[in-house]
């Protein structure tokens, strides 16, 4: 007997389902068995799962069935001309500037002609387009590839593998320690609206150090479904340093995930600051397998307008003696909306962990609005764990001195938000980065400050 | 020439000056003294532009400027500069940055060509000298972690950098040792020039001791009740604020 329920789907719910049949047999890596049945069960378990909505714990203050009326289908590469200029206008001079392997992802696809990728080699690490590995993935991608994790209940994951064409494979090998960031750009191009679905991979091995930045910027297209997923593994021993800067236009749908597994004695720091995207999902996962190591997730948002931006932290913490701290800044003006969510898990063996989050919210309109939720959920009992949300307005006594020495209202009121927003900067070690972010806020409120 | 007249004000709708009439002469000091919720600080934050002190009635011009018309940046613009009771703390924001924002706004806003970063840190460092303020706590936040003592002279540090010609001292002896009373004060006497007006706020005559006033108004109820030279403070030390409705024992 069939028990199967034929389940209801919305528009944009049969549309990824239908992209995917139509696209099946020309996404990279379709020849190759291994790639074809991983997307096979990936498309199965979107199937089974469909869009996440508020019903589901973890969506519940971002409904993705109800934002998303229509799927656009994949980029076309067009390979237009990009030089400093598109460069500066989609991420503003500063991030643009600073010296760094820089690859440039360009409608979902790597565009070699733009990175580099030799110069990437030569420093010692192996680097391909995504689309070539997947033709004939190596057995370290394979591995990765097949993790289990977050693959089984995210609906955006599973479209993510089900569909991904562009990014790039990065192995940094044991003992690499590189001189300078490795810049991932990811543009979307010009024209029609389209849907741009992006993996990035990254291995360092044992003893390795980098920094590793992913910005978002637009070009100019009409509209962009984005969704970019980059796993990282982090070896025993290793420091990696991982940064997001999203400013994309204003009309995007920015679904972004990092998972994170890191090794013993290691260090993962991440930073995310996003002021771009209609509604942007940002997940981090980071799972500790080894102990002795420790997690800095920091980061801020500024919207604005009917801007949503969510921020889904998940921490487990699996072994013994892990350290992990997160710090967000979100700033909220005209009806934009702000979401934090913070699950810390401690599984039961995890003793000695020492976890705490913090999160801190300026609203500057009656009418935006923040939504906190964080979770613990300790099943050790020897550990430090803690939690904290506040939010508030802009302190009026604060901004009636700064004018009173003589600084217009708009230029005081920058200089309060970017200090509201600067103790999150201050976790970028990288002090030539730090630099280039200091004028974000600046950037976003459309003041020069010095 | 500052000119206050009859000036009501209101803080949180409940009548805080009541008709204030004061004459301020280009290049005079003068000190403003009175009991506790006389209107003294009010005055203060009146003449600054605070927001939330509303005033209901009356004029006040500074060099035939209307004041009144201003916002708080248009006062510092126009001259003004108040020293605050008690400073604010800016966590994120460097004193330094501050500074050389908080100079060149003015600057430009007068008219004037703004300072290079060298340029301005020359003027700071010796500035600060003059001040006992050492450069490297400039560095840190703005007020974040200062001493009482550290603030005030921070503030007074403000007012030299910013070349005000209307000097507004709130309560600016509260909470110093006669140490810091005295930098302090020598900050301010070195400002003294005929150019500049100084009103000097304050509960005790122990700052007129250092800062010697040409002229003493007694505030109280929200109006000036007396005004007398440099020994009306020295009569207040003796008797008190008892017939001006503060507490009889002297201050």
């Amino acid at each position: 007997m069939d028990l199967s329920v034929q389940q209801f789907r919305t528009k944009a719910e049969q549309e990824f389902l239908d992209l995917y049949t139509k696209a099946e047999k020309t996404l990279p890596g379709s020849k190759n068995p291994f790639v074809a049945d991983l997307r096979k069960n990936a498309i199965a378990t979107y199937a089974r799962l469909g869009l996440p909505h508020r019903r589901i714990e973890a969506w519940k203050y971002t409904d993705l069935r109800a934002h998303l009326e229509d799927v656009y289908p994949l980029a076309t590469p067009h390979r237009g001309t990009i030089g400093t200029n598109e460069l500066e206008a989609a991420l503003g001079k500063a991030i643009v500037a600073f010296s760094a392997y820089r690859l440039v992802i360009v409608e979902g696809e790597l565009r070699e002609d733009l990175s580099d990728m030799s110069a990437l080699k030569d420093a010692g690490a192996e680097i391909t387009s995504l689309a070539q590995a997947l033709e004939t993935p190596p057995a370290w991608l394979k591995e990765t590839l097949s993790k289990a994790g977050p693959r089984e209940d995210d609906a955006v994951f599973a479209l993510n593998t089900a569909l991904m064409t562009g990014g790039v494979t990065l192995r940094l090998p044991k003992g690499l320690t590189l001189d300078k960031p490795i810049h991932l750009i990811h543009l979307d191009g010009t024209g029609d609206p389209a849907s741009m679905v992006t993996r990035n991979v990254i291995v360092a091995e044992e003893g390795t150090s980098a920094t590793i930045l992913e910005s978002y910027g637009s070009l100019g297209m009409k509209e962009l479904q984005r969704n970019a997923v980059t796993e990282i593994e982090i070896g025993d021993k290793a420091a990696i340093h991982h940064i997001k800067f999203q400013r994309e236009a204003v009309e995007t749908t920015h679904l972004g995930i990092w998972l994170a597994t890191i090794g013993a004695d290691a260090r993962y720091d991440a930073f995310q600051v996003s002021t771009g995207a209609l509604l942007s999902r940002n997940q981090i996962y980071v799972g500790f397998d080894g102990e002795g190591s420790s997690t800095e997730i920091s980061g801020a948002c500024l919207m604005r307008g009917r801007q949503h931006c969510d921020t889904t932290l998940i921490v487990e913490h699996r072994v013994p003696a892990c350290v992990s701290r997160e710090l967000f800044k979100v700033v909220l003006d005209d009806h934009a909306r702000g979401i934090f969510q913070g699950k810390v898990i401690v599984a039961p063996d995890a003793q000695k962990t020492d976890g705490k989050q913090m999160v801190n919210a300026l609203l500057l309109s009656e009418t935006a609005e923040f939504d906190s939720k964080p979770e613990l959920e300790i099943f050790a009992d020897d550990v430090v764990c803690g939690h904290g949300a506040t939010s508030g307005q802009m302190n009026e006594d604060l901004l009636f001195y700064l004018e009173s020495r003589g600084l217009p209202e708009a230029e005081a009121r920058a200089m309060l938000i970017q200090a509201f927003v600067g103790e999150a900067f201050e976790c970028i070690d990288n002090e030539t980065l730090r630099e280039a972010f200091s004028g974000v806020s600046a950037d976003w409120l459309g003041v020069s400050l010095e | 020439m500052l000119e206050i007249r009859n000036l009501h004000a209101n803080v949180d709708g409940r009548e805080i000056l009541k008709g204030l009439d004061l004459t301020l002469p280009t290049g005079e000091v003068h000190a403003i003294m009175g009991p506790n919720g006389s209107g003294k600080s009010t005055l203060a934050y009146v003449l600054a532009g605070k927001d939330d002190y509303e005033v209901t009635e009356g004029s006040v011009t500074w060099n035939g400027v209307d004041l009144l018309a201003l916002d708080p940046t248009g006062r510092a613009v126009a001259g003004v500069f108040l020293a605050f009771q008690y400073p604010m703390e800016i966590p994120g924001v460097a004193t330094m940055t501050f500074l050389r924002s908080s100079v060149n706004a003015v600057r430009k806003a007068r008219g004037q060509e703004e300072l290079s970063t060298p340029d301005f840190l020359r003027v700071l460092k010796e500035k600060a000298k003059d001040l006992n303020i050492d450069v490297e706590m400039l560095r840190r936040p703005l007020n974040v972690g200062f001493s009482g003592g550290e603030k005030k002279r921070n503030e007074i540090l403000q007012m030299t950098l910013l070349e005000p010609s209307l000097c507004v001292l709130d309560e600016t002896d509260s909470g110093l040792d006669i140490d810091a009373l005295r930098v302090v004060a020598d900050g301010v006497n070195a400002l003294r020039s005929p150019e500049r007006s100084m009103l000097v706020i304050t509960h005790y005559q122990r700052l007129l001791d250092y800062i010697v006033p040409d002229r003493v108004h007694v505030l109280s109820d929200g109006r000036v009740a007396r005004s007398g030279g440099p020994e009306l403070a020295m009569e207040l030390e003796k008797s008190g604020y008892a017939e001006f409705g503060g507490e009889a024992t002297a201050a």
